[in-house]
């Protein structure tokens, strides 16, 4: 995998550069503002994009910026937002343009390293990877929660690491099951919302989202 | 009625001899003096200021030159003030003093601020015609005593010679006419005449204006009027509120870019540590083998201690940081409340409609107004719903709305957040009014202005 890494603190700039480095991945550039990320992805044309949203020189949302620009003039190229906080207005405008090769992950996140990575190579190859905590912020203000309140505990479990972005493998791992039994809940998860079945990850990610009202409803005027 | 007037005339004709009269025309000397050099030093400066920062280059040194005519003034003020206590015994308070501020730039923005300052330069300005009105007295009592003595001059030095040297000339200054030429000892007192009338005319122009004098050192010199101390006290208490709302955000963003940044890195180390240590063991064969295999289980254990502590830690932080500032304030109040609104637990929706965009410590306000209201309605309401409006009206006013379809029965004096947080908004002048009929439903409206 070939990475380019924006992030205005050095320490966690190198120690993600080492983190990656020594899973075998290639760091083509590592920078520290909006400017000379969208410059070091036309130059290298990498996989992903680790973006920090605090950076110079307001160190409000430049990141987020950078990413939105990103995400249209390089659409081959994943975006993993990479943050202190995890605020909605900010996953609204990422998924806006689709939820295909789009991260929003807490810093936090890194601490396990092995499920960072994976988060990581699943952006990079065009599919999502949410924070669990971006889930329960869309599934608490999701207006769908009469649908929601139809899952079993177990279906909501496996409906939240659905949205995160996760595989049928992935979430039989997470909750230590079987492959089939996987199936099964989202088989009944999709029956009980009424959701298209689909067997690509990603346009599952997309209907799960569209339920869960992935955009936050904001009225103008 | 003969005798009133007797008595009337007495005390105008008596008023140069009174010790009254010796401090006012000692005020009218010195006042004039001082008022006429504080003109000019005043003129001076201010006008080389002014000229000078009319160029680009000259700018810094016509501020320069303004400021210290901002600082000169007010020293002359209180020297004004000095006199007119010292000789007349009439005190007029010192206005507040100059407040310097941290930074050269915050030091002359200050200083070009000082009211106190201005208005003494005013006073400087002004004074002109009353110190020459000063002075004239002085001089027309000089003169009109020199004329009193003319008989006695005559006596002295003129009787032996008789008439035939060129006559004595007793000036009398305007507008009591011209020179009066004595040729005569009875000749000399229509001049000593004309100097008592110079002496009493004196001695009544210093009290007239020196009453003047003084009620411009008050207005002038002494502290604002309430009107006035009101707008500065709103002005400095506004630049308060600013000042804390700037620190509280510095205050997030060092903990953003220093502890919180340093625990990231802390837990992304262990992370790697972690892994590197790996998670199967094999039993081995010997008893070291098994040892060295505890060990590392043991060490496995700690490393995943302390990564939940770091991670743990950061979720503690984090939430300390919300509520010092939030960060997604800086893209607005619309974003901040979104994000609100995501996590409040009963489903709430946000409208928006802000114009100007309101400064940063009203949208903190409003910020943790809508935190409050949301947090109580999720533990008081039993509502379904929240709604939160937020918009900008005409008249500089920023308006928040939060209701809801619960029980209502809200009531801001039972001690509740409600009254905190009508504390919080009154800091700016803002209102909180309450509507919550038992039964509901419960609309909470938070008036703020645009600016602290």
């Amino acid at each position: 995998m070939r990475v380019v890494i924006a992030e205005d603190a050095a320490l966690l700039r190198e120690g993600l550069t080492r983190l990656l480095e020594d899973r075998g991945h290639a760091i083509c550039a590592a920078v520290t503002d909006g400017d000379a990320l969208l410059a070091a992805v036309a130059q290298h044309q990498p996989d992903v994009a680790v973006v920090d949203i605090r950076m110079p020189p307001t160190h409000t949302d430049e990141g987020l910026r950078a990413a939105l620009a990103l995400r249209q003039r390089f659409p081959g190229t994943g975006v993993l937002m990479f943050s202190q906080y995890i605020e909605t207005s900010y996953s609204a405008q990422l998924l806006e343009g689709g939820a295909a090769g789009v991260g929003y992950l807490l810093k936090d996140r890194v601490a396990n390293v092995a499920e960072f990575a994976a988060a990581l190579q699943r952006v990079a190859e065009g599919g999502t990877a949410l924070d669990p905590e971006v889930v329960s912020q869309l599934f608490r203000a999701s207006r769908q929660r009469g649908g929601l309140a139809t899952l079993t505990p177990r279906e909501r479990q496996v409906l939240a690491l659905m949205a995160e972005g996760r595989s049928n493998a992935g979430i039989a791992a997470e909750l230590v099951v079987s492959g089939g039994a996987v199936e099964k809940h989202v088989a009944s998860i999709f029956a009980k919302l009424g959701l298209p079945q689909d067997e690509s990850d990603n346009r599952r990610v997309l209907a799960v989202l569209r339920y869960l009202g992935g955009k936050p409803q904001l009225q103008e005027g | 009625m003969g005798a009133a007037i007797r008595r009337v005339a007495g005390t105008i004709v008596r008023a140069p001899l009174t010790g009254r009269n010796r401090r006012e025309l000692m005020y009218c000397g010195f006042g004039g003096v001082a008022g006429l050099a504080g003109f000019w030093i005043t003129v001076v400066l201010l006008l080389s200021g002014l000229t000078i920062s009319v160029s680009v280059i000259g700018t810094v040194f016509g501020l320069v030159l303004i400021t210290m005519t901002l600082r000169v003034s007010r020293r002359l003020g209180s020297l004004h003030r000095r006199l007119l206590k010292r000789m007349l015994g009439r005190q007029v308070e010192a206005p507040p003093p100059f407040q310097p501020g941290t930074g050269i730039l915050n030091r002359v923005d200050r200083r070009l601020r000082d009211r106190p300052a201005w208005r003494a330069v005013w006073y400087a300005l002004i004074k002109l015609p009353v110190s020459a009105v000063q002075l004239y007295t002085v001089m027309l009592t000089a003169f009109g005593l020199a004329d009193l003595a003319y008989p006695a001059i005559w006596l002295l030095f003129r009787n032996h010679h008789g008439g035939t040297l060129s006559p004595l000339v007793a000036v009398v200054p305007v507008p009591f006419g011209g020179n009066i030429r004595v040729g005569s000892w009875l000749g000399a007192f229509p001049a000593a005449l004309a100097g008592a009338a110079c002496v009493v005319a004196a001695a009544w122009l210093a009290r007239g204006i020196n009453a003047a004098d003084g009620r411009l050192v008050r207005g002038l010199l002494g502290p604002s009027s309430m009107a006035e101390r009101v707008s500065e006290l709103e002005r400095t208490r506004a630049l308060a509120v600013d000042d804390s709302a700037a620190a509280l955000r510095r205050v997030e963003r060092d903990l953003h870019d220093g502890a919180q940044m340093r625990l990231a890195a802390l837990a992304m180390n262990l992370g790697m540590a972690r892994e590197k240590l790996g998670d199967d063991d094999q039993a081995g064969d010997s008893a070291a083998d098994n040892r060295a295999s505890d060990n590392r289980a043991t060490v496995r254990e700690l490393i995943d201690a302390a990564q939940r502590n770091a991670v743990d830690a950061l979720a503690d932080l984090r939430d300390l940081a919300r509520g010092i500032h939030p960060p997604v304030l800086d893209n607005g109040l619309a974003s901040a409340l979104i994000t609100l609104a995501a996590s409040s637990a009963i489903p709430a929706t946000v409208s928006a409609d802000i114009g100007i965009r309101p400064a940063p410590a009203i949208e903190s306000i409003a910020y943790f107004c809508a935190a409050e209201l949301i947090a109580n309605a999720t533990k008081h309401s039993y509502a379904n719903q929240i709604k939160i409006n937020i918009h900008t009206e005409r008249a500089g006013v920023l308006v928040l709305e939060v209701s809801d379809d619960g029980i209502g029965g809200a009531d801001a004096g039972r001690g509740s957040g409600l009254s905190g947080l009508a504390q919080r908004v009154s800091t700016v002048d803002g209102r909180i009014n309450v509507s919550s009929p038992a039964g509901g439903p419960t609309m909470v409206t938070v008036e703020l202005p645009l600016r602290a």
